[in-house]
């Protein structure tokens, strides 16, 4: 006998983050009134349902310790981190300077994610889409939708 | 019999518009463009699309999108047989023949097979849910709040035990759509929950973010890291029509298929999954020769495909009668209905009885159109199978973005999507899949609410559960569904049926 071996990094880490959020949510969940079963609070639920969550991860973590199950296997952090960068770009240039340079703009950065990214067709093809979308969702579909945002000179 | 006529009637009457017509026409045509390109399936194509309906009224928009679904489903079938890559789970049976037909240059008899069986699912499922909707709903309206809580919790169990990957792991999904429905302002004593102040959350977590974040962008992150090598179909399409031999040896596999469909895609819970299987384990079954299946049988795809599309319809009758969606595409149109302004239940078919029965008339129509679209155009999906994927995914990824931004005009709203996108990448690299947690979502408050309502009225006894038998029958039903599925030797057999070939 010694250490104990984990048999299943996935389960495990599975279950410590269900364990995490579990706590989170109790704790989020505290200073609200759980009432009496004949009237349930406003707490009541959520705090039954992070304890059944909690709960649910503690099994995890019990069962990753005893049954052989599936390695982490390799988690790419380049595509996720670089796809969720070109979204909050989006989200920050869209109200001013607007869709026509938010579009590109997101576009040639989610091209970061991928190894196959030909910058220059990639450059072409995301000012074609992008007038698409100001044709399919401002003109067609009448979407408030800034299209180009410079403070006090256009405004379209 | 009389009032059924008229019912539809009514419904071909609001649906035989020209603008109605010319938005199921629309919805078919865009849901089978973005449903045919590789790795989208019908949710992610529900997601992209919602925000294109905001600016139209709700019988538009439900005819729409309901459009836009099948279009989905069969542009996801189309995939499967051109280029092996199902879109989704309903479509992997049709990738074994599917494929093998067109390797042998008989793609275009599959494909027509295809939307001919999924026409007469179709016309079949139509007619089921026009005959089945006025007493289900009237049996609606006997519903107590333990009911409703029961049949959600037993829809639950279901979810659970048709989703792909580890049961454990499913249900936990289930807990945190639960558990994330319950943010924002309580309904009854108005008190904030776990909003920690932020006036965004105050409204509860909006579920076009949810939903786009989690099928949308983390879609694409989960593509990024397989290799998108594809196998699509050179040479010739053939033939589009299936010749006389090949209609006589479909056709009772069309039959039957579109009747378990229909069956299974009633239950709560996302039976319309096994739809597919099922069909396809029948016709192996039954078959003479039982080896031509895996070899391009043309049953193979005939079955399965019926399947499909019956299961896909009539698991719209769980939403239009009872206000509870049985699967996570079910979910996306209660969303949609919400926005605007339609409370999905019973009481829908009564108070707007145009909208009801017009959508119910659009689904047939919406079937035709699918037909009559996808016939001729099967060439040029096949150059658009051809745009790579380097391309489609910033195109995706902008699409996206304008779609959440005009949600609620919030650029707040796209950031806090790119979180969750992660969040759910996240989630599936340990094993969790999120179509059971945005079920949860979605039946998270009407559970709540029906949950408290039942307990005020037995004053704190959960025996109330119990006392009432159909309450006490669903939860019974429900835990001998979780539990027979923990059983070892079922779960070897549900691990086979959800191993891609």
């Amino acid at each position: 006998m010694g250490r104990v071996r984990v048999q299943a990094p996935q389960d495990l880490v599975a279950g410590a983050s269900l364990l995490a959020v579990s706590l989170f949510a109790l704790w989020a969940a505290a200073p609200l009134d759980a009432g009496r079963m004949s009237a349930p609070g406003p707490g009541l639920l959520p705090r039954v349902l992070a304890v059944l969550l909690g709960g649910v991860g503690v099994w995890l973590v019990v069962v990753s310790l005893v049954r052989p199950g599936e390695s982490l296997g390799h988690w790419s952090l380049r595509g996720p981190v670089l796809i969720a960068l070109s979204v909050v770009a989006f989200a920050v240039t869209i109200r001013t300077p607007g869709l026509a340079v938010a579009g590109p703009a997101a576009m040639l950065v989610a091209g970061a994610a991928s190894p196959e990214t030909r910058w220059r067709e990639l450059a072409v093809f995301s000012v074609a889409v992008t007038a698409v979308c100001v044709g399919l969702f401002r003109w067609l579909l009448h979407l408030p939708i800034p299209i180009l945002v410079i403070p006090g000179w256009v405004v379209l | 019999m009389s009032t059924l006529l008229s019912n539809l009637a009514l419904g071909f009457s609001v649906a035989f518009t020209l603008h109605n017509l010319g938005l199921c026409f629309m919805g078919c045509l865009v849901g089978t463009l973005i449903g045919v390109l590789p790795g989208i399936g019908p949710i992610a194509t529900i997601t992209m699309l919602l925000p294109v309906t905001f600016g139209l009224p709700p019988v538009g928009a439900l005819i729409m999108l309901a459009g836009i679904y099948y279009g989905a489903q069969y542009g996801g079938s189309t995939t499967a047989i051109l280029v092996n890559i199902p879109g989704e789970v309903t479509s992997v049976v049709t990738t074994i023949d599917g494929h093998q037909m067109a390797k042998q240059g008989r793609a275009g008899a599959a494909l027509g097979i295809s939307a001919l069986g999924s026409f007469f699912a179709g016309c079949v499922s139509t007619l089921i849910i026009a005959g089945l909707a006025v007493p289900l709903t009237r049996l609606a309206l006997l519903f107590g709040p333990s009911e409703y809580a029961a049949l959600m919790t037993a829809g639950l169990a279901f979810a659970v035990v048709l989703a792909r990957g580890s049961i454990l792991k499913s249900i936990a999904m289930v807990l945190l759509g639960l558990l994330l429905s319950t943010v924002g302002q309580d309904l009854e004593t108005g008190a904030e929950r776990m909003t920690f102040g932020l006036p965004s959350l105050s409204d509860g977590i909006d579920f076009a973010v949810l939903a786009m974040g989690l099928f949308g962008f983390a879609e694409v992150m989960r593509n990024l890291t397989v290799d998108q090598a594809r196998d699509v179909v050179h040479g010739k399409i053939g033939k589009l029509l299936p010749s006389g031999a090949e209609l006589r040896q479909s056709a009772g596999a069309v039959v039957r298929g579109t009747l378990l469909g229909a069956i299974l895609g009633i239950l709560p819970g996302n039976g319309a999954v096994l739809g597919p299987f099922a069909s396809y384990a029948l016709e192996k079954k039954i078959a003479r020769d039982p080896r031509r299946f895996g070899r391009g049988a043309i049953e193979g795809v005939a079955g399965p495909e019926s399947a499909n599309n019956a299961g896909a319809q009539t698991s719209f009758i769980p939403l239009l009668t009872l206000g509870i969606p049985p699967n996570a595409v079910m979910a996306l149109m209660v969303g949609a209905m919400t926005i605007h302004g339609i409370v999905p239940g019973p009481l829908v078919m009564t108070r707007n009885a145009s909208l009801f029965w017009g959508v119910i008339a659009s689904m047939w129509i919406g079937n035709l159109m699918l037909l009559v679209i996808n016939l001729p155009l099967i060439g040029a999906w096949v150059r658009l199978l051809k745009v790579p994927y380097r391309l489609m995914y910033p195109a995706i990824v902008i699409v996206c973005c304008v779609g959440i931004y005009s949600v609620n005009n919030l650029p707040q709203d796209v950031a806090l999507t790119a979180v969750v996108a992660l969040f759910g990448y996240a989630g599936t690299r340990l094993g969790f899949e999120s179509a059971p947690l945005l079920l949860g979502f979605v039946l998270g408050r009407l559970l709540e609410e029906n949950l408290r309502r039942a307990l005020a009225i037995s004053r704190g006894d959960l025996a109330i559960f119990i006392h009432r038998p159909v309450s006490a029958w669903l939860l019974f039903t429900g835990l001998v569904v979780l539990v027979v599925a923990v059983l070892p030797s079922i779960r070897s057999r549900r691990e086979q049926v959800f191993v891609e070939e």
